[in-house]
Protein backbone atom coordinates (compact mmCIF):
# COMPACT_ATOMS: atom_id res chain seq x y z
CA UNK A 1 0.00 0.00 0.00
CA UNK A 2 3.13 2.47 0.82
CA UNK A 3 4.55 1.74 -2.39
CA UNK A 4 0.92 2.46 -4.01
CA UNK A 5 0.57 6.00 -2.21
CA UNK A 6 4.15 6.82 -3.34
CA UNK A 7 3.36 6.48 -6.74
CA UNK A 8 0.58 8.17 -6.26
CA UNK A 9 2.08 11.17 -5.37
CA UNK A 10 4.61 10.76 -7.53
CA UNK A 11 1.80 11.03 -10.68
CA UNK A 12 0.47 14.45 -9.05
CA UNK A 13 3.66 15.62 -8.59
CA UNK A 14 4.39 15.10 -12.37
CA UNK A 15 0.70 16.44 -13.33
CA UNK A 16 1.53 19.87 -11.45
CA UNK A 17 4.97 19.75 -13.23
CA UNK A 18 3.74 19.51 -16.87
CA UNK A 19 3.37 23.67 -16.79
CA UNK A 20 1.50 26.28 -15.22
CA UNK A 21 -1.76 26.18 -13.86
CA UNK A 22 -3.24 28.73 -16.28
CA UNK A 23 -6.81 27.35 -15.98
CA UNK A 24 -9.71 29.68 -14.94
CA UNK A 25 -10.92 33.19 -16.63
CA UNK A 26 -9.16 35.75 -18.22
CA UNK A 27 -9.51 39.46 -19.77
CA UNK A 28 -6.92 41.65 -21.50
CA UNK A 29 -7.54 45.13 -20.23
CA UNK A 30 -6.40 47.30 -22.70
CA UNK A 31 -7.63 48.94 -26.39
CA UNK A 32 -6.03 46.62 -29.04
CA UNK A 33 -9.56 45.32 -30.26
CA UNK A 34 -9.83 48.43 -31.73
CA UNK A 35 -6.37 49.16 -32.68
CA UNK A 36 -3.24 47.40 -32.19
CA UNK A 37 -1.28 50.96 -32.67
CA UNK A 38 -1.30 53.87 -30.57
CA UNK A 39 -4.32 55.60 -31.09
CA UNK A 40 -6.41 58.37 -30.26
CA UNK A 41 -9.89 58.59 -28.84
CA UNK A 42 -12.58 59.28 -31.48
CA UNK A 43 -16.11 58.59 -30.78
CA UNK A 44 -16.98 55.13 -29.92
CA UNK A 45 -13.35 54.26 -29.69
CA UNK A 46 -11.47 53.90 -26.20
CA UNK A 47 -7.48 56.15 -26.27
CA UNK A 48 -4.77 53.56 -26.18
CA UNK A 49 -1.21 52.74 -26.47
CA UNK A 50 -0.51 50.04 -28.70
CA UNK A 51 0.32 46.86 -28.04
CA UNK A 52 2.83 46.05 -31.06
CA UNK A 53 6.29 45.94 -30.46
CA UNK A 54 8.08 49.21 -31.94
CA UNK A 55 4.49 50.18 -32.79
CA UNK A 56 4.82 49.73 -37.02
CA UNK A 57 3.67 47.13 -38.66
CA UNK A 58 5.67 45.84 -41.66
CA UNK A 59 3.22 45.71 -44.80
CA UNK A 60 3.82 45.59 -47.87
CA UNK A 61 3.18 49.09 -49.65
CA UNK A 62 -0.01 47.04 -51.24
CA UNK A 63 -0.91 45.98 -48.31
CA UNK A 64 -0.79 49.26 -46.33
CA UNK A 65 -2.98 50.80 -49.21
CA UNK A 66 -5.41 47.88 -48.37
CA UNK A 67 -5.29 48.44 -44.59
CA UNK A 68 -5.93 51.98 -45.28
CA UNK A 69 -8.98 50.99 -47.46
CA UNK A 70 -10.51 48.51 -44.11
CA UNK A 71 -10.02 51.61 -42.07
CA UNK A 72 -12.60 53.95 -44.10
CA UNK A 73 -15.00 50.90 -44.44
CA UNK A 74 -15.13 49.27 -40.61
CA UNK A 75 -17.89 50.21 -39.79
CA UNK A 76 -19.79 48.07 -41.55
CA UNK A 77 -16.34 45.67 -43.12
CA UNK A 78 -14.76 44.82 -39.69
CA UNK A 79 -15.96 41.02 -39.64
CA UNK A 80 -15.60 40.60 -35.55
CA UNK A 81 -18.05 43.96 -34.59
CA UNK A 82 -19.70 44.56 -38.03
CA UNK A 83 -20.46 41.16 -38.55
CA UNK A 84 -19.82 39.07 -35.59
CA UNK A 85 -18.22 36.19 -37.05
CA UNK A 86 -15.26 34.20 -35.56
CA UNK A 87 -12.73 36.76 -34.33
CA UNK A 88 -9.78 34.89 -35.21
CA UNK A 89 -5.70 34.55 -33.40
CA UNK A 90 -5.04 36.47 -31.82
CA UNK A 91 -7.74 38.48 -31.68
CA UNK A 92 -9.92 36.02 -29.95
CA UNK A 93 -7.30 37.01 -26.75
CA UNK A 94 -8.23 41.04 -26.54
CA UNK A 95 -11.36 41.73 -27.48
CA UNK A 96 -13.05 43.40 -24.62
CA UNK A 97 -14.67 39.95 -23.46
CA UNK A 98 -13.10 37.43 -20.72
CA UNK A 99 -11.94 33.59 -22.14
CA UNK A 100 -11.45 30.69 -20.31
CA UNK A 101 -8.73 28.45 -20.37
CA UNK A 102 -9.47 24.48 -19.56
CA UNK A 103 -6.13 23.33 -19.14
CA UNK A 104 -5.79 19.17 -19.17
CA UNK A 105 -2.83 17.29 -20.04
CA UNK A 106 -3.94 16.23 -23.30
CA UNK A 107 -5.45 19.33 -24.46
CA UNK A 108 -5.94 22.42 -23.70
CA UNK A 109 -8.94 24.46 -24.65
CA UNK A 110 -10.33 28.11 -25.14
CA UNK A 111 -13.62 29.46 -24.57
CA UNK A 112 -13.97 32.91 -25.40
CA UNK A 113 -17.27 34.85 -24.53
CA UNK A 114 -17.61 36.82 -27.72
CA UNK A 115 -19.61 34.40 -30.05
CA UNK A 116 -18.94 31.20 -27.90
CA UNK A 117 -15.61 31.09 -30.64
CA UNK A 118 -13.73 27.94 -29.34
CA UNK A 119 -10.47 26.52 -29.77
CA UNK A 120 -8.97 23.43 -29.22
CA UNK A 121 -5.42 22.89 -28.41
CA UNK A 122 -3.61 19.31 -28.80
CA UNK A 123 -0.66 19.20 -26.49
CA UNK A 124 0.40 15.66 -28.01
CA UNK A 125 2.98 16.70 -29.83
CA UNK A 126 0.71 16.40 -33.26
CA UNK A 127 1.64 18.12 -36.10
CA UNK A 128 -0.98 20.55 -38.04
CA UNK A 129 -2.80 18.53 -40.62
CA UNK A 130 -2.33 18.49 -44.06
CA UNK A 131 -5.17 19.68 -46.83
CA UNK A 132 -7.83 21.24 -44.19
CA UNK A 133 -10.03 24.37 -45.82
CA UNK A 134 -8.88 27.26 -43.51
CA UNK A 135 -10.28 28.01 -40.39
CA UNK A 136 -11.28 31.20 -38.86
CA UNK A 137 -10.01 30.30 -35.61
CA UNK A 138 -7.00 28.71 -37.01
CA UNK A 139 -5.60 25.13 -36.27
CA UNK A 140 -3.28 25.04 -32.84
CA UNK A 141 -1.05 22.66 -31.51
CA UNK A 142 0.41 23.68 -27.72
CA UNK A 143 3.47 22.52 -26.04
CA UNK A 144 4.96 23.58 -22.61
CA UNK A 145 8.31 25.41 -22.73
CA UNK A 146 9.17 25.32 -19.07
CA UNK A 147 5.98 27.64 -17.19
CA UNK A 148 5.39 29.01 -20.52
CA UNK A 149 2.29 27.66 -22.65
CA UNK A 150 3.79 27.76 -26.57
CA UNK A 151 0.72 27.67 -29.04
CA UNK A 152 1.71 27.49 -32.68
CA UNK A 153 -1.48 28.55 -35.03
CA UNK A 154 -1.70 28.12 -39.00
CA UNK A 155 -4.20 26.90 -40.96
CA UNK A 156 -6.01 29.96 -41.40
CA UNK A 157 -8.63 31.74 -43.84
CA UNK A 158 -7.94 35.36 -44.86
CA UNK A 159 -11.13 36.39 -43.64
CA UNK A 160 -10.49 38.26 -40.04
CA UNK A 161 -8.85 41.01 -39.01
CA UNK A 162 -6.32 41.74 -35.88
CA UNK A 163 -8.41 44.45 -34.68
CA UNK A 164 -11.28 46.96 -35.50
CA UNK A 165 -8.96 49.68 -37.39
CA UNK A 166 -8.75 47.47 -40.29
CA UNK A 167 -5.22 45.44 -39.43
CA UNK A 168 -5.56 42.42 -41.91
CA UNK A 169 -4.09 39.04 -43.03
CA UNK A 170 -3.66 36.77 -45.43
CA UNK A 171 -4.27 32.29 -45.70
CA UNK A 172 -0.83 32.40 -45.15
CA UNK A 173 -0.55 33.78 -41.68
CA UNK A 174 1.05 32.10 -39.07
CA UNK A 175 0.77 33.15 -35.69
CA UNK A 176 2.96 31.95 -32.63
CA UNK A 177 1.62 32.54 -28.91
CA UNK A 178 3.22 32.53 -25.56
CA UNK A 179 1.20 32.44 -22.48
CA UNK A 180 4.05 33.34 -19.58
CA UNK A 181 2.27 33.24 -16.00
CA UNK A 182 3.93 36.17 -14.28
CA UNK A 183 2.34 35.49 -10.80
CA UNK A 184 -1.17 33.53 -10.11
CA UNK A 185 -3.13 36.18 -11.69
CA UNK A 186 -1.49 37.40 -14.39
CA UNK A 187 -0.23 35.95 -17.75
CA UNK A 188 2.24 37.84 -20.40
CA UNK A 189 0.50 37.09 -23.87
CA UNK A 190 2.81 37.34 -26.59
CA UNK A 191 2.11 36.72 -30.42
CA UNK A 192 5.04 36.85 -33.38
CA UNK A 193 3.00 37.18 -36.53
CA UNK A 194 4.31 36.47 -39.81
CA UNK A 195 2.65 36.40 -43.40
CA UNK A 196 4.39 36.56 -45.93
CA UNK A 197 1.95 37.72 -48.86
CA UNK A 198 1.40 40.56 -46.20
CA UNK A 199 4.30 41.84 -44.56
CA UNK A 200 8.02 42.10 -44.78
CA UNK A 201 8.89 40.41 -41.88
CA UNK A 202 7.42 39.06 -38.70
CA UNK A 203 6.34 40.94 -36.06
CA UNK A 204 4.88 41.18 -32.83
CA UNK A 205 2.49 41.97 -30.47
CA UNK A 206 2.68 41.56 -26.07
CA UNK A 207 0.21 42.45 -23.00
CA UNK A 208 -0.45 41.40 -20.06
CA UNK A 209 -3.86 39.46 -19.17
CA UNK A 210 -5.82 39.17 -15.97
CA UNK A 211 -7.57 36.62 -13.94
CA UNK A 212 -10.93 37.02 -13.37
CA UNK A 213 -10.26 36.35 -9.33
CA UNK A 214 -14.15 36.65 -8.46
CA UNK A 215 -15.24 33.45 -7.03
CA UNK A 216 -18.46 33.82 -8.61
CA UNK A 217 -17.21 34.48 -12.07
CA UNK A 218 -18.39 32.26 -14.92
CA UNK A 219 -18.39 32.83 -18.96
CA UNK A 220 -21.68 34.02 -19.79
CA UNK A 221 -22.97 34.43 -23.69
CA UNK A 222 -22.15 37.05 -26.01
CA UNK A 223 -24.35 35.93 -29.05
CA UNK A 224 -23.38 39.01 -31.29
CA UNK A 225 -24.48 36.55 -34.73
CA UNK A 226 -28.38 36.51 -32.46
CA UNK A 227 -28.40 39.73 -31.87
CA UNK A 228 -27.65 41.20 -34.89
CA UNK A 229 -30.24 39.41 -36.65
CA UNK A 230 -32.92 40.27 -34.37
CA UNK A 231 -31.81 43.92 -35.54
CA UNK A 232 -31.53 43.46 -38.98
CA UNK A 233 -34.16 41.07 -39.26
CA UNK A 234 -36.94 42.41 -37.19
CA UNK A 235 -39.63 43.53 -39.54
CA UNK A 236 -38.86 40.88 -41.72
CA UNK A 237 -40.01 39.36 -44.16
CA UNK A 238 -39.25 42.06 -46.84
CA UNK A 239 -40.69 42.74 -50.39
CA UNK A 240 -38.43 42.15 -52.59
CA UNK B 1 -3.63 17.20 -0.10
CA UNK B 2 -1.44 14.34 -1.37
CA UNK B 3 -2.65 12.16 1.36
CA UNK B 4 -6.32 12.76 0.25
CA UNK B 5 -5.57 12.57 -3.26
CA UNK B 6 -4.48 9.19 -2.59
CA UNK B 7 -6.61 8.21 -0.40
CA UNK B 8 -9.38 8.91 -3.12
CA UNK B 9 -7.40 7.56 -5.68
CA UNK B 10 -6.96 4.04 -3.20
CA UNK B 11 -10.44 3.78 -3.12
CA UNK B 12 -10.43 4.35 -7.43
CA UNK B 13 -8.02 1.44 -7.37
CA UNK B 14 -10.66 -0.54 -5.19
CA UNK B 15 -13.65 0.21 -6.95
CA UNK B 16 -12.18 -0.18 -10.18
CA UNK B 17 -13.30 2.74 -11.72
CA UNK B 18 -10.21 5.58 -13.32
CA UNK B 19 -10.44 8.60 -11.33
CA UNK B 20 -9.35 12.07 -12.54
CA UNK B 21 -6.37 13.92 -9.87
CA UNK B 22 -8.71 15.78 -8.06
CA UNK B 23 -10.93 12.49 -7.16
CA UNK B 24 -13.54 12.58 -9.92
CA UNK B 25 -14.59 9.01 -11.82
CA UNK B 26 -13.10 9.98 -15.43
CA UNK B 27 -15.52 10.80 -18.20
CA UNK B 28 -13.35 12.13 -20.13
CA UNK B 29 -12.54 11.83 -24.30
CA UNK B 30 -14.57 12.01 -27.66
CA UNK B 31 -17.93 10.77 -28.11
CA UNK B 32 -21.06 11.18 -30.10
CA UNK B 33 -24.32 11.21 -28.60
CA UNK B 34 -27.35 9.12 -29.69
CA UNK B 35 -31.00 8.72 -29.61
CA UNK B 36 -31.53 11.82 -27.35
CA UNK B 37 -34.17 13.66 -29.60
CA UNK B 38 -37.27 11.31 -30.34
CA UNK B 39 -40.97 11.57 -31.20
CA UNK B 40 -43.84 11.99 -29.33
CA UNK B 41 -46.76 9.58 -29.55
CA UNK B 42 -48.75 11.35 -31.82
CA UNK B 43 -46.51 13.95 -33.00
CA UNK B 44 -47.81 17.12 -35.05
CA UNK B 45 -47.29 17.38 -38.67
CA UNK B 46 -44.02 18.95 -39.11
CA UNK B 47 -43.55 20.79 -42.32
CA UNK B 48 -39.85 21.43 -41.40
CA UNK B 49 -38.79 18.24 -41.51
CA UNK B 50 -36.79 17.69 -45.06
CA UNK B 51 -37.50 14.14 -45.63
CA UNK B 52 -38.35 13.63 -49.31
CA UNK B 53 -41.39 11.96 -48.43
CA UNK B 54 -42.73 15.03 -46.44
CA UNK B 55 -45.64 16.50 -48.54
CA UNK B 56 -45.64 19.95 -47.09
CA UNK B 57 -41.87 20.58 -47.04
CA UNK B 58 -40.59 23.03 -49.11
CA UNK B 59 -36.60 22.55 -48.09
CA UNK B 60 -36.36 19.86 -50.73
CA UNK B 61 -35.39 22.16 -53.50
CA UNK B 62 -33.10 21.07 -56.26
CA UNK B 63 -31.42 24.06 -56.04
CA UNK B 64 -30.27 23.18 -52.15
CA UNK B 65 -31.09 26.53 -51.52
CA UNK B 66 -34.13 25.76 -49.43
CA UNK B 67 -34.51 27.55 -45.68
CA UNK B 68 -33.58 24.28 -43.66
CA UNK B 69 -30.16 22.82 -44.73
CA UNK B 70 -30.94 18.70 -45.03
CA UNK B 71 -28.23 18.36 -42.52
CA UNK B 72 -29.86 19.92 -39.80
CA UNK B 73 -31.71 17.11 -37.43
CA UNK B 74 -30.21 14.41 -40.08
CA UNK B 75 -27.92 12.03 -37.61
CA UNK B 76 -25.14 10.33 -39.79
CA UNK B 77 -23.36 6.84 -38.63
CA UNK B 78 -19.79 7.37 -39.89
CA UNK B 79 -18.34 7.48 -36.08
CA UNK B 80 -21.39 5.37 -35.05
CA UNK B 81 -19.77 2.15 -33.48
CA UNK B 82 -21.50 -0.63 -34.78
CA UNK B 83 -23.24 -3.44 -32.57
CA UNK B 84 -23.72 -1.36 -29.45
CA UNK B 85 -26.51 -3.00 -27.28
CA UNK B 86 -29.56 -1.76 -27.02
CA UNK B 87 -30.11 1.40 -24.95
CA UNK B 88 -33.10 3.60 -23.75
CA UNK B 89 -33.36 6.66 -26.52
CA UNK B 90 -35.85 9.37 -27.33
CA UNK B 91 -39.03 9.93 -24.56
CA UNK B 92 -38.67 7.16 -21.76
CA UNK B 93 -41.44 8.74 -19.65
CA UNK B 94 -44.21 9.07 -19.89
CA UNK B 95 -43.78 5.12 -21.34
CA UNK B 96 -46.48 5.81 -23.79
CA UNK B 97 -44.43 9.08 -24.94
CA UNK B 98 -47.97 10.90 -24.64
CA UNK B 99 -46.25 14.07 -22.83
CA UNK B 100 -47.78 15.89 -19.99
CA UNK B 101 -48.89 19.03 -22.16
CA UNK B 102 -51.09 22.06 -21.02
CA UNK B 103 -53.18 21.57 -24.05
CA UNK B 104 -53.41 25.52 -24.88
CA UNK B 105 -49.85 25.32 -25.41
CA UNK B 106 -49.93 21.99 -27.32
CA UNK B 107 -52.23 23.75 -29.44
CA UNK B 108 -50.21 26.83 -29.41
CA UNK B 109 -47.32 25.15 -30.97
CA UNK B 110 -49.00 23.22 -33.32
CA UNK B 111 -49.90 26.20 -34.81
CA UNK B 112 -46.15 27.67 -34.74
CA UNK B 113 -44.93 24.75 -36.80
CA UNK B 114 -47.52 25.76 -39.39
CA UNK B 115 -45.98 29.13 -39.75
CA UNK B 116 -41.98 27.48 -39.87
CA UNK B 117 -42.12 27.13 -43.71
CA UNK B 118 -42.00 29.03 -45.23
CA UNK B 119 -41.25 31.38 -41.87
CA UNK B 120 -43.84 33.97 -41.52
CA UNK B 121 -41.29 36.27 -39.94
CA UNK B 122 -38.13 36.04 -37.75
CA UNK B 123 -39.37 34.68 -34.50
CA UNK B 124 -40.58 30.87 -36.54
CA UNK B 125 -37.34 30.66 -37.80
CA UNK B 126 -36.05 27.01 -37.06
CA UNK B 127 -33.38 28.23 -34.23
CA UNK B 128 -31.04 25.68 -35.54
CA UNK B 129 -30.87 27.72 -38.86
CA UNK B 130 -29.92 30.85 -36.89
CA UNK B 131 -26.71 29.56 -36.27
CA UNK B 132 -27.55 29.98 -32.62
CA UNK B 133 -25.95 28.16 -29.35
CA UNK B 134 -28.15 24.93 -28.98
CA UNK B 135 -29.60 24.45 -25.75
CA UNK B 136 -28.70 21.15 -24.43
CA UNK B 137 -30.98 18.89 -26.92
CA UNK B 138 -29.84 20.37 -30.63
CA UNK B 139 -26.18 19.58 -30.13
CA UNK B 140 -26.80 16.95 -32.91
CA UNK B 141 -27.21 13.20 -32.41
CA UNK B 142 -24.80 11.05 -35.18
CA UNK B 143 -21.63 12.66 -36.40
CA UNK B 144 -20.33 16.07 -34.97
CA UNK B 145 -18.56 14.79 -31.74
CA UNK B 146 -18.60 15.95 -27.91
CA UNK B 147 -15.27 16.69 -25.78
CA UNK B 148 -15.51 15.63 -22.31
CA UNK B 149 -12.78 17.04 -20.34
CA UNK B 150 -12.32 17.49 -16.54
CA UNK B 151 -10.28 19.72 -14.11
CA UNK B 152 -10.87 20.58 -10.38
CA UNK B 153 -14.35 21.48 -9.88
CA UNK B 154 -16.03 21.57 -13.16
CA UNK B 155 -16.57 19.59 -16.64
CA UNK B 156 -16.05 21.28 -19.53
CA UNK B 157 -18.05 19.58 -22.74
CA UNK B 158 -17.11 21.05 -25.93
CA UNK B 159 -19.12 20.43 -28.87
CA UNK B 160 -18.05 19.95 -32.61
CA UNK B 161 -21.15 21.53 -33.36
CA UNK B 162 -21.34 24.78 -33.84
CA UNK B 163 -18.38 25.49 -31.67
CA UNK B 164 -20.77 24.96 -28.81
CA UNK B 165 -18.82 25.04 -25.04
CA UNK B 166 -20.90 24.27 -21.67
CA UNK B 167 -19.34 24.23 -18.23
CA UNK B 168 -20.63 22.39 -15.38
CA UNK B 169 -19.47 23.74 -12.01
CA UNK B 170 -19.10 20.99 -8.98
CA UNK B 171 -17.90 23.80 -6.86
CA UNK B 172 -21.46 24.33 -5.26
CA UNK B 173 -21.99 27.69 -6.18
CA UNK B 174 -25.79 28.83 -6.50
CA UNK B 175 -27.35 29.25 -9.95
CA UNK B 176 -27.04 32.77 -11.65
CA UNK B 177 -29.49 36.00 -10.65
CA UNK B 178 -32.81 35.01 -12.46
CA UNK B 179 -32.47 37.98 -14.92
CA UNK B 180 -29.43 35.94 -16.31
CA UNK B 181 -30.51 34.25 -18.96
CA UNK B 182 -28.49 31.89 -21.49
CA UNK B 183 -29.01 29.95 -24.30
CA UNK B 184 -26.90 26.79 -22.57
CA UNK B 185 -28.00 27.42 -19.18
CA UNK B 186 -26.42 27.44 -15.96
CA UNK B 187 -25.51 24.49 -15.07
CA UNK B 188 -25.00 22.84 -11.37
CA UNK B 189 -23.45 19.11 -11.04
CA UNK B 190 -21.71 16.69 -8.33
CA UNK B 191 -21.23 12.95 -8.72
CA UNK B 192 -23.34 10.42 -6.80
CA UNK B 193 -21.16 6.93 -7.39
CA UNK B 194 -20.71 7.03 -11.24
CA UNK B 195 -23.30 9.51 -12.39
CA UNK B 196 -22.84 13.24 -13.08
CA UNK B 197 -25.91 14.92 -11.95
CA UNK B 198 -26.73 18.34 -13.48
CA UNK B 199 -29.26 20.72 -12.52
CA UNK B 200 -30.03 23.55 -14.84
CA UNK B 201 -31.71 26.82 -14.97
CA UNK B 202 -31.69 30.39 -16.44
CA UNK B 203 -32.46 29.05 -19.83
CA UNK B 204 -34.24 32.19 -22.19
CA UNK B 205 -37.18 31.07 -24.41
CA UNK B 206 -35.01 30.76 -27.23
CA UNK B 207 -34.19 26.76 -27.25
CA UNK B 208 -35.75 23.87 -28.66
CA UNK B 209 -36.11 19.95 -27.82
CA UNK B 210 -36.63 18.48 -31.30
CA UNK B 211 -38.10 20.11 -34.96
CA UNK B 212 -41.22 18.88 -33.77
CA UNK B 213 -41.30 20.89 -30.08
CA UNK B 214 -39.82 24.05 -32.08
CA UNK B 215 -39.48 25.95 -28.60
CA UNK B 216 -39.04 25.56 -24.78
CA UNK B 217 -40.09 28.27 -22.02
CA UNK B 218 -37.72 30.36 -19.74
CA UNK B 219 -39.15 27.95 -17.20
CA UNK B 220 -37.25 25.19 -18.47
CA UNK B 221 -35.37 22.99 -15.73
CA UNK B 222 -33.25 20.15 -16.24
CA UNK B 223 -31.81 17.43 -14.39
CA UNK B 224 -29.21 15.18 -16.74
CA UNK B 225 -27.55 11.99 -15.51
CA UNK B 226 -24.28 11.11 -17.43
CA UNK B 227 -23.55 7.68 -16.30
CA UNK B 228 -20.51 5.78 -17.16
CA UNK B 229 -21.93 2.54 -18.02
CA UNK B 230 -18.43 1.13 -19.31
CA UNK B 231 -15.37 2.19 -20.72
CA UNK B 232 -16.81 3.42 -24.22
CA UNK B 233 -20.19 4.25 -23.00
CA UNK B 234 -22.17 7.25 -21.61
CA UNK B 235 -26.00 6.52 -20.67
CA UNK B 236 -27.59 9.86 -20.70
CA UNK B 237 -30.97 10.78 -19.40
CA UNK B 238 -32.69 14.27 -18.97
CA UNK B 239 -35.56 15.38 -16.71
CA UNK B 240 -37.43 18.23 -18.44
CA UNK B 241 -39.11 20.39 -16.18
CA UNK B 242 -40.84 23.04 -17.67
CA UNK B 243 -44.24 24.50 -15.79
CA UNK B 244 -45.15 26.71 -18.59
CA UNK B 245 -45.63 24.29 -21.29
CA UNK B 246 -46.56 20.77 -19.26
CA UNK B 247 -48.45 19.89 -16.44
CA UNK B 248 -45.34 17.40 -15.22
CA UNK B 249 -41.93 16.51 -15.88
CA UNK B 250 -40.77 14.08 -19.01
CA UNK B 251 -37.91 12.55 -19.58
CA UNK B 252 -35.48 11.96 -22.55
CA UNK B 253 -33.03 9.49 -22.92
CA UNK B 254 -29.93 8.54 -25.11
CA UNK B 255 -26.44 7.47 -24.87
CA UNK B 256 -22.81 8.54 -25.64
CA UNK B 257 -20.05 6.47 -27.43
CA UNK B 258 -16.49 6.68 -27.43
CA UNK B 259 -15.03 7.55 -30.95
CA UNK B 260 -12.00 6.13 -32.53
CA UNK B 261 -8.77 7.17 -31.71
CA UNK B 262 -7.21 9.92 -34.00
CA UNK B 263 -10.72 11.71 -34.59
CA UNK B 264 -10.42 15.50 -33.73
CA UNK B 265 -12.91 18.12 -33.85
CA UNK B 266 -12.88 20.62 -36.80
CA UNK B 267 -13.93 24.18 -37.11
CA UNK B 268 -17.75 24.43 -37.19
CA UNK B 269 -18.10 27.60 -38.55
CA UNK B 270 -21.59 28.41 -39.12
CA UNK B 271 -23.07 31.67 -38.95
CA UNK B 272 -20.12 33.43 -41.13
CA UNK B 273 -21.13 33.77 -44.62
CA UNK B 274 -24.65 32.35 -43.82
CA UNK B 275 -26.85 33.06 -46.30
CA UNK B 276 -30.11 31.48 -44.72
CA UNK B 277 -32.22 34.47 -43.63
CA UNK B 278 -31.32 36.32 -46.75
CA UNK B 279 -32.98 33.38 -48.79
CA UNK B 280 -35.88 33.30 -46.55
CA UNK B 281 -36.28 37.14 -46.15
CA UNK B 282 -35.16 38.83 -49.02
CA UNK B 283 -32.51 41.97 -47.98
CA UNK B 284 -33.08 44.22 -45.32
CA UNK B 285 -33.62 47.48 -46.49
CA UNK B 286 -30.94 49.58 -45.64
CA UNK B 287 -28.38 46.74 -46.67
CA UNK B 288 -30.30 47.44 -50.39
Amino acid sequence: MKDLQFAIVLCAAGFAARGQDLNGIWQALNTAAWDLQDHTGQLGVPPGQGVVEGNEIPYMPWAAAKKKENFASRKTADPAEANCYLPGVPRATYMPYPFEIVQTPKLVAMRYEFAHATRNIPMDGSPHPDGLPGAWMGDSRGRWDGKTLVVDVSNFNDQTWFDGAGNFHSDMLHVVERYTPIDSSHITYEATIEDPKVFTKPWKISMPLYRIVDPKATLLEYECVFYLQEEKFKAAPFRK
Amino acid sequence: MFKFLAALSIAAVVSGQARTPDGQPDIQGMYTRNGVVGLEAKPPTNPIDPSGNNPLSVSNRGDGLGPYPGIFGQGGSVLRTAGRQQRRTGIVDPADKNLPWRPEEDAKRRDFLLHMNPPVDLRHVELNARCTLPGLFQGEDGNNPYQFLQRAGSVVILYDYNHTSRIIHLDGRPHLGKDIRLFMGDSIGRWEGNTLIVDTTNFNDRTSYSREIPYLSDSLHTTERFTIADANTIDYEVTIDDPKLFTAPWKTAGYFTRVPKGVESLEFACAEGSQTLLNIFGKPPEAR
